[in-house]
């Protein structure tokens, strides 16, 4: 019998699939205390924290295949707004959590709705000033966004180093099963469709532009939520978070990790970060050999790392 | 009887092209028809217009008695008015199944039933019942037309336009199709629509032919009888052609159909 892995994401409520995810979750948890040093457990929390943007930007982009190459735009936002809170009113971290996400997705209505409604580079295009033009307010705004030096002195959500990677987790892992979920539901066929061809979308009788702007508006609360986390981490945010480049890394990992796969990019993002930081010992030769890396995974593996491997074990285990 | 489709001095200009002009005309309920030009008649065009995926600049369109214009194209789907293309133009990347699953989830069928089970019989309905889990990317060309009348069909639609449905089709493969539409016409009870730009293939199909040139109207009649206006042979053979033909004037219909 011919089989077609065609489409991960219609076979993922097979139970193999969420037995490896409890098993990867498990693993996680358990990472910590294999380590014990707060060094690699920092590098964890940062990489889980990339895990959230990288999920948040394959469920939209990745399904819909609209690029969006201003992700930190929601990250910045997110972040910004729980330093505003934070640091000029005292507001307790944990409403950042929800305020931060608010905020990400009227930033994302105000790009989605004049230019999801174009077909073409617009959104793109779109997107990416979006996030430059903020990155440029936070410097001329100074007075108060701290300009260059942002804002200082957040206070964490939780106060130990192991605490706040199990908060991490938990809502990494909360946002991948939901993003997960939606994606195997009717939604996620509709937002693959678009990918294959908006107009035979519409003549299916698809409203193509609500479903590209609800799922930006989904994609940048949670991007948001994770520039939040990110903050009260750093106990700092700057216009960095804003930048073109961190985007562009977030799209890297997605597509290491697979696109369209969802839970792919959480473990392109934790790959990656890992992989940086233990290329540290190679000093000035970092940046090559992590750009050769890239090279490599891109040419041969052009469906990515982790979800391919992972289709190509499941395949194995089952009879 | 009232009419299903009231188009009604239809515009439409792209520059200094008038590619739809003055275009008028009536669909009963149940009939099928076709619309007949050469290539640039305005055909598609006008398919574009009634279907919202272009605007009108003048004219207005009528639904089951509701006016149409402005409606974007997902709005007069969910109407009752469904298209295919041209060209096929599935969904890339997913299964066959899935390509018409897509359409049982539009909102006015959503609840008619589990969509996955719905699009199953839809397939069934065209003859790619065991095709189903295929990957959309390696079905043949022909599957792809049916895909494409499967995935309309699953709006169930009262108004079905087919663009060209034979077009790049072997010989062998058009009359099973035309026999499928003549079996949706009947079992569904569907009205339907049909451009080609060449006669042979729908002359036992539908019952009324509009032919169009350059943009306009030229003819409404049955097949039988629209290969003898005049300005059908003119639009077919050329103004030299018929010179040529003048003395024969009836016999210039054969070289059409």
């Amino acid at each position: 019998m011919r089989m077609f892995v065609l489409s991960p994401s219609k076979m993922s409520m097979f139970s193999v699939d969420w037995l490896a995810g409890l098993l990867a979750l498990l693993v996680l948890a358990v990472a910590p205390w294999l380590f014990a040093s707060g060094y690699v457990i920092g590098v964890m929390t940062v990489a889980l924290c990339f895990g959230i943007w990288a999920a948040s930007w394959d469920f939209m982009s990745g399904l819909t295949g609209r690029e969006n190459f201003g992700h930190s735009l929601f990250i910045g936002a997110g972040a910004y707004t729980a330093g505003f809170l934070n640091v000029n009113f005292a507001v307790n971290p944990w409403w950042s959590l929800l305020a931060a996400p608010v905020v990400a997705a009227v930033f994302s209505l105000a790009v989605g709705f004049p230019t999801l409604r174009l077909r073409g580079p617009y959104f793109a295009l779109a997107m990416l000033s979006g996030a430059a033009v903020m990155q440029n307010l936070t410097i001329i705004f100074s007075r108060y966004t701290g300009g260059q030096d942002g804002l200082n002195g957040l206070d964490p959500i939780v106060d130990s180093t192991l605490g706040y990677y199990y908060l991490t987790l938990v809502l990494l892992a909360a946002i991948t099963l939901v993003l997960k979920l939606i994606a195997a539901s009717p939604w996620g066929i509709i937002l693959r469709a678009i990918r294959g061809d908006e107009a035979s979308c519409q003549a299916a009788g698809i409203n193509v532009t609500f479903y590209k702007i609800a799922s930006l508006t989904i994609s940048a609360a949670c991007a948001g939520l994770g520039g939040a986390l990110y903050a009260h981490y750093q106990l700092q945010v700057g216009p960095d978070l804003f930048a073109v480049v961190l985007s562009i890394n977030i799209i890297i990992m997605v597509y290491v990790g697979g696109i369209g796969t969802i839970y792919g990019p959480v473990g392109g993002a934790i790959l990656l970060n890992v992989l940086t930081e233990s290329l540290r010992v190679f000093s000035e030769y970092r940046l090559w050999m992590y750009t050769l890396l890239l090279v490599f995974i891109l040419f041969f593996m052009p469906q990515g790392l982790i979800a391919p491997l992972w289709w190509r074990l499941r395949r194995r285990l089952s009879p | 009887m009232t009419a299903l489709l009231e188009v009604d001095r239809l515009n439409k200009r792209f520059g200094g092209l008038h590619a739809v002009k003055d275009v008028s005309f009536a669909l009963e309920p149940g009939s099928i028809t076709g619309v007949l030009g050469p290539n640039g008649a305005g055909k598609t065009t006008l398919f574009n217009l009634l279907t919202g995926f272009l605007s009108p600049d003048t004219g207005a369109v009528h639904f089951d008695g509701h006016p149409l214009t402005g409606l974007k194209p997902h709005r007069i789907v969910n109407r009752g008015l469904a298209r295919t293309f041209q060209l096929a133009r599935p969904f890339l990347g997913m299964t066959v199944l899935e390509n018409v699953e897509v359409a049982c989830l539009a909102p006015s069928v959503r609840h008619a039933g589990h969509p996955r089970a719905r699009a199953q019989r839809w397939l069934g309905e065209v003859g790619l019942g065991d095709k189903s889990g295929w990957p959309v990317d390696v079905l043949p060309y022909g599957d792809l037309r049916r895909l494409e009348i499967a995935r309309a069909l699953a709006t169930r639609p009262k108004l079905l336009l087919l663009d060209e449905p034979f077009a790049g089709l072997g010989s062998r493969e058009v009359e099973p199709l035309a026999a499928l539409i003549r079996a949706l016409h009947h079992s569904e009870g569907l009205t339907i629509l049909i451009i080609e730009h060449k006669l042979r293939e729908f002359m036992q199909l539908v019952e009324q032919v509009i032919a169009m040139d350059f943009g306009e109207i030229i003819a409404i009649d049955t097949p039988a009888a629209i290969v003898r206006h005049a300005r059908v042979v003119e639009a077919y053979m050329g103004k030299a052609e018929l010179t040529l033909r003048h003395n024969e004037p009836t016999g210039a219909g054969d070289g059409i159909a």
